[in-house]
């Protein structure tokens, strides 16, 4: 489903070029979760970035759905993220003045897949039901993270990025929602490329890839 | 593929303008900048319209508004209602009939009674084009025309009289005048107005004294000279008010005062749009990576923009034309009493109106929305989200903007030698004007740095405040732009209109010093005088021709030297002992010349000049320049011997008569005496108090434009200062936290400002008389060949720095205000969050 091979990135900087990602390669098959772990600066966001076509490698190739995606044009990359490739971020990213419910249907909306049934579904599961006419300012860190979750998942995409999704979020809530974000995933048949620091919420996933001076190794 | 895109642009614009359903205050500031920057542009350009009907208005004035006359020649002779429909049938639609009489009622009081052919009038220039179609007599306009007809009377002469609407007055003979009614219109003068059927009637008669005739052209007057018949004549109105000129050129004034309040409203659009774009860089951005491409983010932002712009021109336009009504006392009641007509409103909102207002609207929200739009082309998403929030003062745009200001001053310096016409003046003002708003910022900036590095380390207060000037400056500085060209905008117009004043009062004071003109063919002047020396002061009989030199039309007056008019001609240029060098003629010829002579053909003082006479070109020497506001034509002053000398076919032009007492009723027996007919004379001092009665009408209402330009760069700074403390009320919180108290943050936070506005507000005093500089001595030159002198006044910037420093109060409390309320719940926020 998702594939990348040689992947390379790097950025110059003040005191010269900084390569930090040297010749990358990986799979994500559909409905599958991975989880990327690494030291911090390692370049597990560079990788997710690339990935989501939000920034573009040096070298590599990219294919999603066997479609490929080195050179695709700025449309293309667009119509990806709105249909089939969705972020979450460790700082939610809502747009903060529209309520929970017009939050939470925007992506879907957008791609012109809303599917009701199934974001009351999500909104069920994530216990939001009580929130929808909310601002998102009003709302707790770990509410708002779930808020951006059923976002991310309304219109069943292809593939979810996320980027320390719980990273802002304490321990107890964190694992909550760890559990909800995988729970969802299943539920819409999504894959799941998902940065974390913490190894035990690796071990929820399926997969665990490591990062390391710029090379991915899988365990 | 096309209903997906439209559905996404919707929600697009949906989420957009969430941020003004949650942040009302930014849609209502929003709103204000442009309702009141399309109201203030609109306020110009209906001041213009305004003075220019003004001016018609004035010209208008029976007697004043005829170039030429058609009288005559015979001893008691007439003009012929054959005669007139004739010339009028040959297509000269200038002219129109007017009877006056002198009639005496029964209680002996003398009257001056006025008939004129009101269909005739030439009063369509005035109206514009908008009631071609519709007649302009209605109502009681109507009765006027019709029998039983109604004769307009003054409402002083009828207290006087003790005349009652519908009273008939009886007249020696016993003939009774149609019903009164009453009216005040200055230009009617004391005189009793009928319609000339009703004259007819009245008068037993069914013949004119004279026609009147506005403005011709050289050709048409040749003509109209070939078509007159035998016993009539043509002759200039020597005292006719030629307006149009001085009307071009103030008109030519204020539409550069209405580009500059254009500019004022471009600044403060760009300001409320760049600001609400700024305010949701993180919504954009979050749209951006949920795959909305620019394409559709550029096009989303310029329907709102569209929206906005609609929104702004309609409310805009709406508030002008309220204002407009407002501001402008029905000017149409003047002209409308004036020839018992009603005309439509010249402060109408049209069309073409309210699009120029839109497509200002829109050049300013798409200026400002291009620059953002571009800028995240130019970036990848990645970027945009580690921008900070908090933008900081960018050193690399400060070098630009300075650079960019530096040239754009460099060229206006080295255009101002190469400008020759008056677009050219324009794209100066324009160049000076972008020139000074650009160096502002840096100027700013350099004059906080200097403080900052000057203050001794113990005043730790004052050093902290020149410091957050930095943190304050990058939002306030289209602000401060606006206000610097707004505050230009305010003196230049005050200049403007305070030189036009006086240039113009001085013009009529020139030409009219005279109680009384007397231009009659039959008057006996020598007898006149003789016979009521203790009546008359002084007078001035002039002699003069028209002759062609240099190509152009050209005057040359044989006048008294000792007249009263003369001994004091104000000079714009002259040699020394100019005026008693001239009276007495030496062997070099002194001659007078008006300023059109040296602007528009290049004759400088001391040089000659080269007229044809009766003997061929003789030269004479130019030892001063007049003003001679408004005159299209080259004019010369030559003691009337000389003028006899040179040209045998001189013509008396009129006489000028300075009375003992102003007593003009008094004296207008004599003037029959010596053989005047009614209507020979003008009653100066009455000319011009309503001439200049009808001007200060239009003075009066730039007066609230001021107020008004002010109150828009008010209401921008205010919209400034409010997002500004939005924004940084979180650091106003870590302050507070830190023990700040609440003085010590008005300073640190309101100093800045203070010392913003100080400097721009003196920046704005030499560019404002730059401007006014240009505008008078340089642009107008260029257009008209005449200058004014420029009226530099300090009253309007005192006035200026008052508003200025309420403004700044006022806004300075209102925040103060919010800030202190919303300042608890940031603490609160303060542990949460951070
Ligand atoms: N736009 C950029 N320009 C220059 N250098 C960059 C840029 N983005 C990232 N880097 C550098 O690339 C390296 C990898 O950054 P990246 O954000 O991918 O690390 P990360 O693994 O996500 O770290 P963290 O766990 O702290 O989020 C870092 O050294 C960073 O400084
Ligand atoms: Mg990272």
């Amino acid at each position: 489903m998702l594939r990348f091979t040689h992947l390379s990135k790097g950025y110059a900087q003040p005191d010269g070029f900084l390569p930090v990602l040297n010749d990358v390669s990986g799979e994500v098959a559909r409905g599958e979760s991975v989880a990327l772990l690494g030291e911090s600066g390692s370049g597990k966001s560079t990788l997710l970035h690339l990935v989501a076509g939000l920034d573009v490698p040096d070298h590599g190739t990219m294919l999603l759905n066997d479609i490929s995606l080195t050179d695709a044009s700025a449309q293309t990359w667009n119509r990806l993220r709105r249909e089939h490739i969705s972020l979450v971020f460790q700082d939610f990213h809502l747009i903060p003045t529209l309520n929970v419910d017009d939050n939470l249907k925007l992506q879907a909306r957008l791609a012109g897949q809303l599917d009701l049934d199934f974001c009351n579904q999500l909104i069920e599961r994530l216990g939001l039901t009580g929130l929808l006419h909310g601002l998102p300012g009003e709302l707790s860190g770990g509410q708002q993270q779930r808020v951006a979750i059923a976002r991310s998942l309304a219109h069943r995409p292809t593939l979810v990025l996320a980027d320390e999704p719980t990273g802002n979020l304490d321990e107890q809530t964190a694992q909550d929602v760890m559990t909800l974000l995988i729970d969802c995933v299943r539920a819409a048949n999504s894959s799941l490329l998902m940065v974390t620091h913490s190894p035990a919420m690796a071990a929820y996933l399926d997969r665990r890839w490591h990062l390391k001076a710029g090379e991915l190794h899988e365990d | 593929m096309k209903t997906e895109r439209l559905t996404r642009i919707v929600w697009v614009n949906r989420v957009l303008l969430s941020h003004y359903r949650r942040h009302p205050l930014q849609a209502i500031f929003l709103l204000l900048g442009l309702t009141l920057g399309v109201a203030l542009w609109s306020a110009v350009e209906l001041i213009n319209g305004h003075a220019r009907t003004s001016y018609a208005d004035a010209e208008q004035f029976l007697g004043a508004d005829a170039h030429f006359w058609i009288r005559p020649t015979g001893e008691n002779a007439a003009v012929s209602q054959q005669d007139y429909i004739r010339l009028r049938r040959l297509g000269f639609v200038e002219l129109y009939p007017i009877i006056e009489a002198r009639l005496q009622t029964r209680e002996q009081d003398w009257l001056i009674l006025l008939a004129t052919d009101f269909m005739a009038l030439p009063i369509a220039d005035a109206q514009n084009n908008s009631s071609e179609t519709a007649t302009p007599f209605v109502g009681d306009a109507l009765a006027f025309m019709t029998p039983p007809f109604q004769t307009a009377v003054p409402e002083s002469l009828a207290s006087e009289l003790g005349i009652n609407p519908g009273d008939q007055l009886t007249l020696t003979n016993g003939q009774r005048l149609p019903p009164a009614t009453l009216q005040s219109r200055p230009q009617q003068g004391e005189r009793l107005v009928v319609d000339m059927a009703a004259a007819f009637e009245v008068l037993n008669r069914d013949n004119f004294d004279y026609l009147g005739v506005t403005k011709l052209s050289a050709s048409r007057e040749q003509a109209l000279r070939q078509a007159l018949p035998e016993g009539l004549i043509l002759t200039r109105n020597q005292q006719s008010l030629d307006l149009q000129e001085l009307t071009d050129s103030l008109h030519i004034q204020l539409a550069a005062m209405g580009w500059l309040a254009f500019v004022v409203g471009l600044f403060i659009v760009f300001n409320a749009v760049r600001f609400s774009l700024w305010m949701r860089q993180a919504t954009l951005t979050t749209l951006r990576e949920m795959g909305i491409g620019l394409d559709d983010l550029a096009l989303a932002i310029a329907l709102e923009a569209l929206f906005w712009s609609v929104l702004g021109t309609l409310l805009g336009g709406g508030l002008g034309f309220l204002l407009g009504n407002l501001l402008l006392p029905t000017v149409s009641s003047s002209l409308g009493s004036l020839y018992g007509a009603i005309i439509t409103p010249t402060v109408t909102l049209t069309a073409r109106h309210l699009l120029q207002a839109a497509i200002m609207t829109l050049l300013g929200v798409t200026v400002a929305v291009a620059g953002p739009i571009w800028l995240s082309a130019r970036r990848s998403i990645r970027q945009q989200q580690h921008q900070t929030l908090d933008q900081q003062f960018q050193p690399r745009q400060l070098g630009v903007q300075s650079l960019s200001a530096v040239a754009l001053l460099g060229l206006a310096a080295l255009y101002y030698f190469q400008i020759d016409s008056v677009s050219d003046g324009f794209v100066l003002l324009a160049l000076v004007l972008f020139g000074s708003a650009l160096s502002l910022p840096p100027l700013l900036y350099g004059a906080f740095w200097l403080a900052a590095r000057s203050m001794p380390a113990s005043w730790w207060r004052l050093r902290w405040a020149m410091r957050d000037a930095f943190a304050q400056l990058p939002h306030l500085r289209i602000a401060m732009m606006a206000l610097l060209l707004a505050l230009v905008a305010n003196l230049g117009v005050s200049t403007l209109v305070g030189s036009f004043r006086i240039a113009f009062t001085d013009w009529l004071t020139v030409r009219m010093s005279a109680d009384v003109y007397v231009q009659s063919a039959t008057l006996d002047a020598d007898a006149l005088l003789t016979q009521a020396p203790l009546k008359v002061q002084a007078s001035h009989a002039r002699t003069g021709l028209n002759l062609r030199w240099q190509d152009r039309p050209t005057e040359i007056r044989g006048v008294n030297t000792q007249a009263p008019d003369m001994r004091s001609l104000p000079l714009a240029l002259s040699e020394p002992n100019a005026l008693s060098q001239w009276a007495e003629q030496g062997h070099l010829r002194p001659i007078l010349a008006n300023e059109q002579v040296h602007h528009l053909a290049g004759v400088n003082l001391g040089e000659s000049v080269s007229l044809p006479t009766d003997t061929g070109t003789v030269d004479f020497q130019v030892v001063g320049f007049f003003h001679d506001y408004g005159n299209p034509y080259y004019a010369f002053y030559l003691p009337k011997a000389t003028v006899s000398q040179y040209w045998k076919n001189a013509q008396p032009m009129g006489l000028a008569i300075w009375l003992q007492d102003t007593n003009l009723q008094a004296f207008e027996p004599d003037l029959l005496d010596a053989g005047a007919e009614p209507g020979d004379w003008i009653d100066q001092r009455q000319l011009m108090s309503v001439a200049l009665q009808i001007f200060e009408r239009t003075f009066a209402i730039t007066g609230a434009l001021n107020t008004l330009t002010l109150g828009v760069a008010g209401v921008a700074l205010f919209a400034a200062l409010m997002s500004i403390h939005q924004q940084r009320l979180h650091q106003y919180a870590h302050w507070r936290a830190l023990g700040v108290n609440q003085q010590e943050w008005l300073l640190i936070v309101g100093g800045p400002l203070a010392g913003m506005v100080m400097v721009t507000g003196l920046l704005a005093i030499p560019l404002g008389a730059v401007l006014s500089a240009l505008l008078i001595a340089d642009i107008n030159i260029i257009a008209f060949g005449w200058s004014m002198p420029l009226n530099w006044s300090w009253h309007p910037v005192a006035n200026l720095a008052i508003l200025t420093t309420l403004t700044l109060i006022l806004t300075g409390l209102t925040a103060l205000w919010r800030v202190q309320r919303q300042l608890p719940n940031a603490l609160i926020r303060l542990g949460g969050t951070a």
